[in-house]
């Protein structure tokens, strides 16, 4: 019994490995901000870097997305809806973290107001530091992801 | 330039507001007057002000006086009329802090202020429909801008733990 559960769990797994695969060559993104995060990541969007290039697009809502942005800090307010954001976005289904805000609290480690590590409300797969990330950071930090998919069997996402 | 000359604007307002009600009055400088008002009077002169031309409601904004157990309540109000910038000051008990709000006066201009202050220093505004939060939505603690909120004890015991090695020094760390 438990054997056949075991089984089932990781042909579920691979199916969504091979799901991520595909889906890699066109990733589309959600932003969800509050802070600088997301003004560093406008200049993606145009002629400059263009994410465009590499199958990179915004969506306008999260049930279209396979990955979400997470950019900046986040305050008690703002995580609220950040969690439902990630609830509504489809398996399988990848976070990624920008700026040394969402990692530490950054230059505001001691507000009564904003959250201080990201990885205690929604599971993150993948920090960028900075403050704020370079563009190209970012894409960096893109390609591991991709690269991580590709050769490892195990399932990003935690969830 | 003679005294009299120079300040005759703002004089002109003294009397008008002085006429009607007993109140401290005192001219900063041009175009800016400072009237002291008692806190029981406040909407009254609130509503003769707007009706000699003070419409424009910039800001409210709160001082807290710790030693003298006071709020200071400062009200911004800006004539287009005479250009001139007439600033009301209340005190309140600071443990107990209630006033009569003026939503019905300068209505939204007022709304978000009081909402805001609501939300940082407690204030209770009488007669103001809406005075839920703006940001701190499930917060149940002494509100944040007061002065005997200690927030770096609030911020440690919050989000950091002692037994975690690397957030030691944040414990550490002088105030």
């Amino acid at each position: 019994m438990n054997d056949m559960f075991k089984k089932q769990e990781f042909s579920d797994k691979q199916k969504k490995v091979k799901k991520l695969k595909t889906q890699m060559k066109s990733l589309w993104v959600f932003n969800w901000f509050n802070s600088c995060g997301f003004i560093e990541l406008i200049p993606l969007v145009g002629s400059r870097w263009d994410m465009e290039r590499f199958g990179m697009i915004l969506t306008s809502t999260p049930r279209h997305a396979d990955v979400l942005f997470i950019t900046g800090y986040q305050t008690i307010k703002s995580i609220k809806r950040a969690k439902r954001i990630y609830e509504q976005m489809p398996e399988p289904r990848i976070v990624i973290a920008l700026g040394s805000c969402s990692m530490t609290g950054g230059m505001y480690w001691d507000s009564y107001n904003t959250i201080k590590k990201l990885d205690n409300y929604i599971p993150v797969d993948l920090y960028i530091p900075g403050c704020p990330p370079r563009p190209e950071a970012i894409f960096e930090g893109v390609q591991k992801m991709m690269e991580y998919i590709k050769n490892n069997k195990k399932m990003v996402s935690k969830s | 330039m003679n005294k009299y000359l120079e300040y005759q604007k703002e004089n002109r307002i003294i009397r008008k507001i002085s006429s009607k009600f007993k109140v401290e009055v005192s001219i900063q400088r041009k175009r800016r007057v400072w009237v002291a008002v008692s806190k029981k009077d406040l909407v009254e002169i609130s509503n003769f002000i707007k009706g000699i031309g003070f419409k424009h409601l910039s800001a409210i904004s709160v001082t807290d006086l710790i030693k003298e157990k006071n709020y200071e309540l400062t009200y911004h109000v800006w004539s287009y009329q005479d250009n001139t910038l007439l600033t009301i000051k209340t005190r309140i008990n600071r443990d107990k802090p209630t006033i009569d709000s003026v939503v019905s006066i300068w209505e939204d201009n007022a709304q978000i202020h009081e909402r805001e202050l609501h939300e940082l220093f407690g204030v209770e505004f009488k007669n103001n429909p809406n005075l839920t939060p703006l940001f701190l939505e499930d917060w149940n603690n002494t509100p944040p801008f007061r002065k005997d909120f200690n927030w770096r004890d609030y911020v440690r015991d919050e989000f950091y733990n002692k037994e975690n090695k690397r957030e030691e020094p944040y414990w550490d760390a002088p105030l």
